[in-house]
């Protein structure tokens, strides 16, 4: 593989980073349906699995980097089990509406898991690894424009956190933004 | 409050990854990791209501 997939396949990952965290959004915003705290653990999570694409393209491909995302995916896809292992007992209707028959959690389960395959896939290629190990240049158009996508949407989730918390403990249930409540 | 803590976490990781300080970006990583965990261990201790 040379520099330049490795950088396509970053690129494209940090893109379907931004397409979770868009979908959450969409269910958030067309549907009325708030996060509950396990939701917002597995947004934050999809978040710290970009951090490794984004340093591959700022410093070029490295092993310590492909391990961050394990790492979160590995965390990811404990979180959205459990929450899966919550909704399991038969004649629970699970949290929040589904997409395409099956819950936003349990399609995070399948994102993380699969997150996990590709890395250790593309880890697997040793020719990415090969050649020096100084500063890249800039990224390209595309790489930017994913990456910053990624950020905006991750500090979009600042602000909603903030307005459905306030400055308590999150509610297991939340139905209204808390800031937003007339006192 | 914790969530919006780590979502500006996350944020401040990325901007560091993305502008260049590797170390940093690890550094917070890390913490922001941590955080995940302890704030999942907290809710995974909570008792459940089952009806069985």
């Amino acid at each position: 593989m040379t520099r330049s997939l490795a950088d396509a396949l970053n690129a494209v990952a940090l893109c379907a980073v931004a397409f979770v965290l868009l979908a959450a959004f969409a269910g958030q915003a067309w549907l009325g349906e708030l996060p509950c705290p396990l939701c917002m653990l597995q947004r934050v999570l999809f978040g710290l699995l970009a951090v490794g694409p984004m340093l591959n393209l700022r410093y070029g491909p490295r092993p310590s980097h492909y391990g961050l995302s394990l790492l979160a995916a590995v965390v990811g896809a404990v979180v959205s089990g459990r929450q899966i292992l919550l909704h399991i007992l038969p004649g629970d209707a699970g949290y929040g509406s589904p997409l395409f028959g099956r819950h936003f959690y349990t399609w995070a389960f399948v994102a993380f898991a699969g997150a996990i395959v590709a890395v250790a896939a593309v880890l697997q290629i040793d020719g990415q690894f090969e050649g020096p190990d100084a500063r890249r240049s800039k990224p390209g158009l595309f790489a930017s424009s994913a990456a910053w996508l990624v950020i905006g949407l991750t500090a979009l989730n600042v602000a909603s956190a903030l307005l459905e918390c306030g400055f308590g403990p999150c509610d297991d249930n939340p139905l209204v933004y808390r800031l937003l409540q007339p006192r | 409050m914790e969530f919006t803590a780590l979502f500006l976490a996350t944020t401040v990781t990325m901007l560091a990854a993305w502008l260049g300080l590797r170390t940093v970006a690890v550094g917070l990583f890390a913490l922001t990791l941590a955080g995940c965990v302890l704030t999942y261990l907290h809710h995974a201790t909570d008792p459940l209501t089952l009806s069985f």
